[in-house]
């Protein structure tokens, strides 16, 4: 399936010359660095000269180990975090700040603890001025479809992980952001939640088909949700390679996991990530 | 309730007794006009609440803590919330409050007095002063602990700053906020009689130390009785309702739900 281009430099030289962009470019990220300050007058070069194009209902995996500047990329299509240069653009327009249109999932979850679940998932659309009774019976409608139904009344204290996220997950698909920004959403889940997690969100992609850009550490985990795999190194942040995953969907976990070609798609992107000693 | 249970709810009730039960029987035995007992001092109470001019005097007391607490709350909470989101706030305020911190505030009362009078102002101000603090310390800790990411989401669903201020940091710092709130009330309660004893015009602290001079054993002691008998009633009332604004912090008994 090829529902996305992704283009770094490398890729953009090789195609015509023109300004116009791709029709339906979601996300574009044009010549971003992001440099940190840290103590003293050292500084830090998190992002150097990222290019990416991301089409509308793409799933991209970003995948580096720590300190490659993955989760800032993520950051600063969220508009949470300006880039020290280049632009980041979302349907076009630039990207000032945090907007609606892009619903982020973080790792820590974030719910907010004095909403009972019904409370969190109702949130984002009573900011957005909808009426209470629209908000619960669809705040009702999407937690049935996360698998919390009769849990709307508990707190997010008496939820484990695996319930947290997928209430965040509810939460965010609320106010039916175009894109959803994942910031390694199943890190801190044990194995067997993140599988059913993971089996959960493609169905829900199915569904949707909204653009997803997730970030991750795990090889596998990237392979086997995405459409196309952005492999980053570090010291300086920055793109290495661009994977498409070029596998049958819907997925299933069983078959892929016998399946030649997935095996080789992880063991190639391994070696990508071994072959910088990023894993040092 | 199981045995065990009715003896943890009535467990501050045995504590009471025991205090008046050591004070009886030590008063009993040293056998001094100053020290009345136990007894003498709970029977000379009704009086003191009979009498209308007590009565006003202690409604006064309350009244003035009530207004001291209230301005302070108003003022120490969106003081240590913006401390706590915004450096430059907490920049300016920090090292100030370091200074105003541990100065006694009723040590301030006789210039307020000076500048102000023995009246209603300076009292009120005193209160304010002592409580305003530890609110403003606590608002402060439990804003600049409010997780990012929470912020973060607020904004990507279209919160401006002010209304994430309002609508995540505020609920998200009350348990922490509602704990300095409890200390304010307990050292309400503690500046409101100290500023009586220093500028005596009305008032609890007042009647208290009229007594002392005219050498009303029993009446002072009655006093102290129903001044303590005030701060443990505050505190209980305000647990329960801090209990109940938070009860999403507290952890409930049937835990842990385990399904992923």
């Amino acid at each position: 399936m090829q529902v996305v281009s992704l283009r770094s430099d490398a890729h953009a030289e090789s195609e015509p010359l023109s300004g116009r962009k791709p029709a339906s470019a979601m996300i574009e990220i044009d010549h971003v660095s992001q440099r940190f300050q840290t103590s003293g007058k050292q500084s830090h070069l998190a992002l150097s000269d990222i290019n990416l194009t991301i089409e509308d209902g793409a799933f991209v995996s970003i995948l580096g180990p720590s300190g490659c500047g993955k989760s800032t990329l993520l950051y600063i299509v969220g508009g949470f975090v300006q880039p020290t240069d280049g632009v980041a653009k979302v349907k076009g327009k630039a990207i000032t700040g945090p907007g609606p249109d892009r619903g982020p999932v973080f790792q820590e979850f974030a719910l907010f603890p004095w909403k009972n679940v019904l409370g969190n998932v109702m949130y984002g659309m009573r900011q957005q001025g909808m009426k209470k009774a629209e908000a619960e019976t669809r705040g009702r409608k999407l937690l049935e479809m996360v698998g919390l139904k009769g849990y709307e009344n508990f707190y997010p204290k008496e939820l484990s992980g695996g319930m947290k996220q997928r209430v965040a997950i509810a939460r965010t698909l609320a106010y039916d952001p175009a894109v959803l920004l994942m910031d390694e959403p199943f890190g801190a889940l044990d194995a067997h939640t993140r599988t059913r997690l993971q089996n959960d969100l493609l169905d829900i992609w199915d569904t949707q088909r909204k653009t997803v850009l997730f970030v991750t550490h795990s090889v596998e985990e990237a392979v086997y949700l995405s459409d196309k795999v952005i492999v980053m190194s570090r010291s300086p942040g920055s793109i290495k390679e661009i994977v498409d995953i070029d596998l049958p969907r819907p997925r299933k976990r069983a078959d892929l996991l016998l399946d030649a070609r997935f095996q080789k798609y992880i063991v190639d992107i391994e070696k990508m990530i071994d072959d910088g000693k990023d894993h040092l | 309730m199981t045995v065990r249970g009715v003896l943890k709810t009535l467990s501050p009730l045995f504590a009471c007794i025991g205090l008046l039960c050591v004070w009886q029987i030590a008063s009993l035995r040293l056998d001094t006009e100053s020290f009345p007992t136990a007894l003498e001092s709970i029977k000379a109470i009704p009086s003191i609440l009979g009498d209308k001019g007590s009565l006003l005097n202690i409604l006064d007391s309350i009244r003035r803590m009530a207004i001291g607490l209230v301005l302070a709350v108003m003022f120490a909470i969106p003081l240590g919330l913006l401390m706590g989101r915004i450096k430059a706030v907490a920049a300016f305020f920090n090292p100030l409050m370091m200074i105003i911190y541990p100065v006694p505030k009723a040590a301030l009362m006789p210039i307020i007095m000076l500048w102000m009078g023995v009246g209603d102002v300076s009292k009120i101000l005193v209160i304010f002063l002592g409580v305003s603090l530890p609110i403003i310390y606590h608002a402060f800790q439990g804003s600049k602990a409010v997780e990012e990411k929470m912020l973060w989401s607020g904004a990507a669903m279209g919160m401006s700053a002010p209304m994430r201020m309002l609508r995540i940091v505020l609920p998200a710092a009350l348990p922490e906020i509602l704990t300095g709130c409890r200390t304010g009330l307990v050292l309400a309660l503690i500046t409101m009689i100290t500023s009586e004893m220093i500028a005596r015009q009305s008032g609890a602290g007042n009647i208290l130390f009229n007594s002392l001079d005219m050498a009303q054993y029993d009446t002072v002691f009655a006093m102290i009785l129903i001044i303590g008998a005030m701060g443990i009633i505050f505190d209980a009332a305000f647990e329960k309702l801090r209990l109940s604004l938070v009860r999403w912090s507290q952890p409930r008994d049937d835990m842990p739900l385990s399904f992923t």
